[in-house]
């Protein structure tokens, strides 16, 4: 009777951490979800930028604001400035949605061992019923 | 009669409970709003830009335009906007171009074009969403009321029992109609039910070949010559009868055969055809009885009793598909057979039943008719609930 009792309140226990884990792997999701969405639009801001630099004539100015002040930019440099941006931004959308996927594969393990978790209790209680 | 014949009564509440299709709709409903908020602000943006666009257009008409130029938050002093050709624009990521009027009103409208297919595809997302509400808040409101989902087998036997249900309140309807109008009409929608049947029959014939082994294929190409052939056979006696009888006789008939074609574009219509083949000769016999008490009889009974012994062999033939044909071909009227035959082999055993059930009315109902020559209310009303105590079994 005793040992069952002990066992009771160590699974419990494991439920508990289990639980924490999983709460912690769904708001690392979320977060990471936060950043995939600044990523993408960053990403399309950029593309029309890139449009646009395109389009310009080559004798045209152009600044960038970095801070107050409006610092003139080569058109070229600007370019080539802005499609560096974009690449970098692509991987980093990549590696996102790698890490997302792993993530919710964690997520769904740890889910699925605590139903597991579940049903041993669940039973274990129901044996107790009985005796 | 009220009975289904076989079928299950589920709950809509036990698939959908009522607290869920609430809380469905309550977040469709949430994420319809969020869309709207969206698509209001993206729209608020495309009327900023439209506006920019005539501004940046009407800059450049006057050299100078007096101005009150902000300074700070509350504070405004008079100036003068002069360079009015030349603009900064933001190109987005902090970079910014100069551009000329005409440049930054066509670079503006491209943000527009894109501004406008964002609207459009916030519109459609929000178009999915509302289908979605619609359907949770129509479950909801049906499992509020209570609503069961019944599935029932579907079973070609109640089509046949629909007709024999209509006949008698459409043959009282039809005694004042004309019986040369009604003559002619009758011609006509048995000439329009022979073109669907031989539509059917070449569909059958086809999916035979395809689904039957060679032996069957053969048979159903025998088949349809011996139909068709038959139909037309059918065809003249019943216009034989026809021109020979009197209103009663043609209208009864004549509705039958309304009602068959009626049903005949919404359902299956085999086992119908088969109803129908036979369901006029039983119809014809009171009709004739009461018509003709005495005279005419003799004539009449002869080709009806040829008839019903052409429905009587169907009932062997079903009972015993596996028969060759051949032999019996020889015997009285054998395309009612064939044509029988050649149906069931897609799917007899929807409907054999109903076959049987036919054919076994068509041997009890002469008997009663020539012997005693009862009303005839008396064999309809059990034809039904026969068929009925067929489906139940």
């Amino acid at each position: 009777m005793s040992s069952s009792t002990a066992m009771h309140r160590e699974l419990q226990r494991e439920l508990e951490t289990k639980a924490t884990d999983l709460s912690k792997l769904q708001k690392d999701i979320a977060k990471n979800h936060q950043v995939r969405k600044k990523y993408t639009i960053q990403l399309g801001e950029n593309e029309l930028v890139l449009k646009e630099l395109d389009l310009l004539n080559e004798d045209a100015n152009v600044y960038k604001l970095i801070g107050p002040v409006l610092v003139k930019q080569d058109l070229a440099e600007a370019n080539a400035n802005v499609r560096k941006r974009i690449d970098y931004m692509s991987a980093e959308l990549k590696r996102l949605d790698a890490t997302l996927q792993d993530l919710e594969e964690k997520q769904n393990s740890k889910k699925e061992a605590i139903l597991k978790l579940q049903q041993r209790i669940q039973s274990l209680q129901a044996g107790k019923a009985k005796a | 009669m009220e009975k289904p014949a076989k079928g299950t009564v589920t709950s809509l509440s036990s698939l959908f409970p009522v607290e869920e299709v609430q809380e469905a709709s309550k977040r469709v409903q949430d994420t319809i709003s969020e869309h709207q908020k969206e698509l209001d602000q993206v729209q608020n943006f495309v009327a900023d830009n439209a506006s920019l666009i005539s501004l940046v257009q009407k800059l450049p008409e006057e050299l100078h335009h007096d101005i009150m130029v902000p300074f700070g938050k509350a504070a405004f002093f008079p100036g003068r906007l002069i360079h009015t050709n030349e603009f900064l624009v933001l190109l987005g990521e902090s970079y910014y171009a100069e551009r000329t009027s005409k440049q930054t009103a066509d670079l503006l409208k491209r943000r527009g074009k894109a501004l406008e297919s964002q609207v459009k595809s916030i519109k459609a997302v929000m178009q999915d969403l509302k289908a979605q509400a619609s359907y949770f808040d129509a479950t909801g409101a049906e499992v509020a009321e209570g609503l069961v989902e019944i599935t029932e087998e579907y079973t070609e036997e109640t089509s046949a029992e629909e007709v024999s249900k209509a006949d008698p309140t459409n043959a009282s309807e039809a005694d004042n109609i004309n019986a040369l109008t009604e003559e002619e009409e009758f011609a006509k929608l048995m000439s329009k039910i022979d073109e669907l049947e031989k539509e059917e029959l070449a569909e059958e014939s086809d999916e035979e070949d395809e689904l039957e082994k060679e032996e069957l294929a053969e048979e159903s190409d025998e088949e349809d010559e011996g139909y068709s052939h038959m139909l037309s056979k059918l065809d003249e006696l019943e216009k034989k009868e026809l021109a020979t009888e009197s209103v009663s006789g043609s209208d009864e008939d004549y509705s039958s055969q309304h009602s068959f074609d009626q049903r005949h574009g919404h359902q299956l219509p085999n086992p119908t055809k088969q109803s129908k083949d036979e369901y006029p000769i039983i119809k014809e016999l009171p009709s004739i009885q009461h018509a003709f008490p005495q005279e005419l009889p003799k004539q009449f009974e002869g080709s009806n009793l040829q008839s019903v012994s052409e429905g009587k062999s169907p009932s062997d033939r079903s009972s015993a598909l596996a028969k060759s044909t051949s032999a019996e071909k020889a015997s009285v009227l054998p395309e009612v057979e064939e044509n029988i035959e050649a149906e069931p082999q897609s799917q007899y055993k929807a409907f054999t039943g109903s076959i049987v059930e036919h054919t076994h009315n068509l041997e009890t109902n002469p008997r009663e008719q020539t012997i005693a020559s009862s009303k005839s209310s008396t064999p309809q009303p059990s034809k039904p609930v026969s068929r009925f105590k067929m489906q139940r079994r």
